[in-house]
């Protein structure tokens, strides 16, 4: 018994000798909450916004947003565009790598062709909804990658040809999918390991990786001495911090251990009570929009129902947006009546917000119970049926969604007799098959924009579009949806801004999704802390320009 | 030989001891059983949170999944969320003075005390759950395994060790595609993967009395196999079974607290005391009153639980009562 | 011996071979691609399929699958940490679950076992009624719950041990979630040991040796905890292989990069990762029937009378 004891004390001294020592390198100051962890640091693989913002700290892409979401030079000093806007000819300026290579234009070329031809997830940001690079979807489905539309004349010069003129084309180049990646140094990796550790990952920008490896919860980062710009940054270096849940956020916020947190419902109800702490706190619109999604398809086999569009519009206005924001978000989340969400995509030229008119769609997304029971008699009427039962999917990943979904059940319910909600809780992954396999009737979705304008939203609801299926097709939605991204109206400003009008009007009429409410951050940050930006799309939050008081 | 050779026995005067009647097994275990006061109290513990189960949701003014509110002057609706305990005297400061909410409501505006009955009926009904299954699969399982030995023991634990290594999230997503979400799911996923521990005690109980006298006693004298596994080799093992017993119901419940943490338990607004602790664990800090009712009760199920089966084990082998 | 073993590890080497193909099979049945689909249009995620060879025959993909583990790799994730290969990343977790795990089993078994004899020796006694009530307290809190009541308490009301896991101080983070998993087993081995130290102390060869006047801790140690052992150790048993594998929520909590959030992430996260999953199971399995393995040949230790059996079978 006394030797298994000893043998026992012999193994743990053994296992735990060597852990000691080995902290981290520099006085970190400023510690910072991410919601979840960094998925992948390669920028042709990152789906997620963590990854997007850990991998935008350490690398700049041609263009960066300044505090008020103005795309302003980065790696590129300069661009030209051609008469027609589908020539853009990007001048580089003197930028390294953190080994000494320079940053080039082929550096650019081989990144973006390199993701078009993983067909990753976010290659879809290349093709011909959004970037429209010549012969982007072609080489996505399987092309020769050089015959993507780009070229790089002379190591300081960029040249990409678009399909059509992209009217906020200088403000996607901030988005990681089209940052740079050092051809040599990925070449000199096994393969799969780029971006696995710091030693295999290489930065142009600001900060650049102290500590890492996938996975981890807490992840540090340094100044990065060969940046182009390292005499504007004034942090020596920052760490993540990756915390679930909002209750942690707030205690580990309280006790000083991080400076940044984003916190949720309950939490902000009680920071809101706090004097002291509520002078911390900010909430902001986070530009994500919390839809309902109708499964029309007249088949599906037990809601053929919600092919109606009478029962659509009797849901989508027997729900009550401001009480779900007010009680159960509790965050700052704006009640929203358009299918793009608020505070979001301002108008190039007047500066107003896209949906700044929350009224304007009111005759058929509003909370009015007496009219959602004239849409639902005339539903009864239509169908022949008196009692629908639907199916309600969501994601099991957030305190919130389980709250919402719950409300909106009991909303419904009592305000529309006769309907009845059966929610279904799921993981994502499930969650997402479901949705792309025509199994569901209402599925509440919680969408990301990527990039600041309402087509990131309208081209969600194409026949083409994307994979969750609300089975609805309507030819001259797709119409218009086409010929702003590709087509007549591309080039025309103020045209194709109206024409998304048009185009939103033929989908709330068709109460093809129910919106519900603009999601929003609330952070609570520390005093001494200035500087952050935070953006609605792609790159949510920027440490560039942080100081510490 | 002719039928005056023999005597009817009772027909002779023997002597019955009347001071010591004899008794049926069962009737002397419930004797036992009832003259122990602790595992009474258990046994008292656990009809009361029953009765409670059956009928506090049934009395209670508000339904488990009704959002209590009010609409305030201006026309507001005002939700009865995240309020703390408080009886209905008119002393709280909020809309709802005069209501009564036992054990407060949650951050849904629900009634706590007609969610955590309503939570103890599904719970008591997956603890039951899990007794059965690791009453009747596990423990004929790891007998049948340990008594045979051999071949059969060796195919027997190799299916313990496939059946094992599946991930409970993996296979509660697979039978989600053929079944319904909620309770029925559970205790189906339940029935496949909580017999093991006890199946792996009660073979070790099995492998350790086997080789005993009475065992062999009793081949001897050519009782069969399951004969002797489960009439002589059970009633000796029931001491460990019913102590792995008690541990398999809370692990039962944690179980369908993960699963509907991770979105396949039970559907909600329906709740369990497992999924109302994931709830309350949320708002720990600040609300911290959320989660105390589903831990009490669980506690008190739990010690009932233990008492009842500390009361049976020992009722059930008497000879330890007289240590 | 020696035969029974080879025969035993025999064996197990084919039952993780069957293993793996039925995990392969039914991973494949669970709904969910493995790639991240919000973003792809249905042509684009047939083509990813394709790529991955997903169309192909399950018997083939399984061969594939084969050859590439028995080369010595997992693959890569396609949805988790994608396109990095899993074996780095699924080491350092399971490092770290493994520590906490071996840090874990420690305390949870030697107070576990304390609290059971203490317990038998005073049966009926207070000092029984307090164990019993710790033992009963132990399952009914969650782990995950303690977890918090500790954080809340010793990293933020006194902060004297870090509020995060952190790598670089690795005893003093992970003496909370060592704690807090330790205590379903300290519960279980007490509960345990007790009854069994019961039965034994009642049984006539320890009455034989208290008549010899062998008394105190070498009565305990020679006759009653020796026999009481087996029950004993198949219950650690499981509770070694679940404590090594991880904690999903204390891990999440903790901010710790273990197992049990690695599993978790892999079946429930933007897609199913079929090699996650499948890297996670195998690895979870192989340690599962090693350590039924090592339980078998123990038996053999503690108790001679098992060798004996299972010679003849």
């Amino acid at each position: 018994m006394i030797k298994i004891l000893m043998a026992t004390l012999l193994l743990v001294t053994m296992i735990f000798a060597g852990c000691g020592g080995d902290s981290a390198d520099g006085n970190v100051k400023l510690s910072v909450m991410l919601g979840s962890n960094v998925v992948s640091l390669d920028s042709g693989h990152a789906t997620d916004s963590t990854s997007f913002e850990v991998i935008a700290d350490c690398i700049d892409g041609l263009m960066q947003l300044d505090s008020d979401g103005k795309a302003i030079p980065a790696l590129a000093e300069s661009f030209d565009v051609s008469e027609d806007g589908k020539t853009y000819t990007f001048h580089l300026r003197d930028a390294k790598w953190s080994n000494g290579d320079p940053v080039t234009a082929e550096d650019f070329v081989f990144a973006w062709r390199r993701h078009c031809q993983k067909a990753e997830e976010y290659a879809y940001i290349m093709g011909d909804t959004v970037a429209c690079v010549k012969n982007a979807d072609a080489v996505i489905k399987g092309g020769d990658p050089k015959t993507l539309g780009v070229s790089a004349p002379d190591p300081k010069t960029f040249v990409v040809e678009l399909d059509a003129p992209v009217s906020f084309f200088p403000s996607l180049m901030c988005f990681p999918t089209f940052y740079p990646i050092n051809e040599k140094f990925y070449n000199s990796l096994d393969e799969g390991s780029y971006g696995t550790s710091p030693e295999t990952f290489l930065s142009n920008g600001a900060f650049m990786l102290a500590n890492y490896i996938p996975g981890t919860a807490n992840i540090q980062l340094k100044k990065n001495d060969s940046y182009w710009n390292a005499d504007k940054i004034s942090l020596d270096g920052f760490q993540y911090q990756v915390v679930s849940s909002s209750d942690n956020a707030l205690t580990s916020f309280k006790n000083g251990t991080l400076n940044l947190v984003s916190i949720s419902g309950n939490q902000v109800e009680h920071v809101k009570k706090d004097a002291e702490l509520s002078k911390n706190l900010k909430t902001f619109p986070s530009g994500y929009l919390n839809y309902l999604s109708f499964n029309q398809d007249p088949k599906n086999h037990h809601a053929g129902a919600l092919s109606n569009v009478n029962l659509r519009l009797a849901i989508s206005n027997a729900i009550d947006r401001e009480s779900l924001v007010y009680n159960y978000v509790m965050n700052g989340a704006v009640a929203t009546y358009t299918a793009v969400p608020v505070e979001f995509a301002p108008n190039a030229k007047t500066g107003k917000f896209f949906a700044e008119d929350q009224k304007q769609f009111s005759d058929v997304v509003s909370f009015n119970v007496s009219k959602s029971q004239e849409f639902l008699a005339k539903a009864k009427a239509e169908l022949g049926k008196d009692n629908f039962d639907l199916n309600l999917i969501y994601s099991n990943d957030g305190d919130a969604s389980t709250k919402i979904v719950q409300a909106i059940k009991s909303q419904v319910e009592e305000n529309l007799p006769g309907v009845k909600i059966n929610l279904q809780p799921m993981p994502k992954a499930e969650y997402l098959s479901n949705v792309t396999s025509d199994n569901y009737d209402l599925a509440l979705v919680d969408w990301t924009p990527d990039y600041n304008d309402p087509m990131t939203f309208l081209t969600l609801w194409t026949t083409s579009g994307c994979e969750i299926a609300e089975h609805w097709s309507n030819a001259e939605y797709d119409k218009i949806i086409s010929d702003c991204t590709t087509g007549d109206l591309a080039a025309n400003y103020d045209a194709r801004w109206n024409a998304m009008y048009d185009a939103e009007k033929i989908l709330l009429d068709n109460a093809v999704i129910a919106p519900l409410y603009t999601d929003a951050n609330a952070i609570l940050i520390s005093p001494n802390v200035e500087g952050i930006d935070f953006h609605v799309a792609g790159v949510t939050r920027v440490f560039k320009n942080v100081k510490l008081k | 030989m002719n039928k005056d050779d023999f005597e009817f026995i009772s027909d002779r005067d023997i002597s019955v001891d009347e001071n010591f009647a004899s008794q049926g097994y069962w009737k002397g275990v419930a004797v036992h059983f009832f003259r122990n006061k602790f595992a009474v109290t258990g046994l008292i513990l656990i009809i009361v949170i029953m009765l409670f189960a059956i009928f506090a949701p049934i009395v209670s003014t508000y339904s488990y999944d009704q959002i209590v509110a009010v609409t305030d002057a201006g026309g507001k609706e005002v939700i009865a969320k995240s309020l703390s305990p408080q009886i209905g005297d008119g002393s709280a400061q909020n809309f709802f003075a005069d209501k009564t909410f036992i054990f407060g409501t949650d951050d849904m505006g629900r009634d706590l005390w007609t969610r955590t009955w309503q939570g103890a009926r599904v719970s008591l009904i997956i603890a039951f759950v899990a007794i059965f299954i690791d009453m009747l699969i596990g423990t004929s399982y790891g007998l049948i395994s340990g008594f045979f030995g051999g071949i059969v023991d060796h195919i027997l634990q190799r299916f313990i060790e496939i059946a094992g290594s599946v991930p409970t999230l993996v296979i509660i997503s697979i039978l989600a595609i053929f079944m319904e979400k909620g309770i029925g799911l559970v205790i189906v996923s339940l029935l496949i993967t909580e017999w093991i521990g006890m199946s792996k005690i009660a073979r070790a109980e099995c492998l350790k009395l086997k080789e005993r006298e009475y065992v062999l006693a009793s081949r001897t004298l050519g009782a069969g196999s399951f004969h002797i596994i489960f009439k002589q080799i059970l009633p000796n093992t029931i001491g460990p079974i019913i102590t792995q017993v008690m541990f398999s119901i809370p692990v039962a419940i944690f179980t369908e607290a993960f699963l509907s943490f991770v979105g396949v338990g039970i559907v909600l607004p329906q709740c369990s005391i497992g999924s109302l602790i994931e709830a309350g664990f949320n708002n720990i800090t600040i609300l911290p009153y959320q989660i105390l009712p589903p831990i009490c009760v669980l506690a008190i199920l739990m010690l009932g639980f233990n008492l009842i089966g500390d009361g049976f084990r020992e009722a059930l082998a008497p000879k330890l009562e007289d240590m | 011996m020696s035969k029974y073993i080879t025969k035993r590890i025999l064996m197990s080497v084919l039952t993780l071979f069957i293993i793996i193909f039925v995990l392969f099979v039914l991973i494949r049945i669970m709904p969910g691609d493995p790639f991240p689909v919000e973003r792809m249009s249905a042509e684009m995620i047939l083509q990813k399929r394709e790529e991955l060879g997903l169309n192909k025959p399950i018997l083939e993909q399984f061969v594939n699958y084969m050859s590439m583990l028995l080369s010595g790799s997992f693959g890569n994730g396609t949805s988790l940490y994608n396109g990095a290969p899993i074996k780095p990343i699924m080491t350092a977790c399971l490092i770290n679950s493994f520590k906490i795990g071996v840090l874990s089993i420690l305390f949870g078994t030697l107070v576990g076992l304390a609290i059971g004899i203490i317990a038998a020796l005073n049966r009926g006694k207070f000092l029984d009624g307090l164990c019993t009530i710790v033992s009963i307290l132990g399952v009914c809190i969650p782990s995950y719950v303690f977890m918090i009541f500790l954080q809340y308490f010793f990293s933020y009301k006194i902060p004297f041990f870090p509020y995060f896991f952190d790598p670089s101080n690795f005893l003093a983070s992970s003496i909370m979630p060592a704690l807090s998993l330790s205590l379903f087993a300290i519960s279980t081995i007490a509960r345990f040991t007790r009854n069994e130290m019961l039965e034994v102390l009642n049984s006539d060869y320890v009455k034989l040796a208290e008549a010899k006047g062998l008394y105190g801790f070498e009565l305990i140690r020679k006759h009653v905890l020796r026999n009481a052992l087996i029950p004993i150790v198949t219950v650690i048993a499981p509770l070694v292989v679940s404590l090594l594998t991880g904690a999903m929520v204390i891990e999440k909590i903790y901010g710790i990069n273990g197992v049990g959030k690695l599993m978790v992430d892999a079946i429930a996260g933007q897609g199913v990762d079929y090699n996650y999953v499948l890297a996670l199971s195998i690895v979870f399995s192989a340690m599962y029937i090693g350590v039924m393995l090592v339980l078998d040949i123990l038996y053999g230790i503690i108790d001679p009378r098992i060798r004996l059996t299972s010679k003849e079978g």
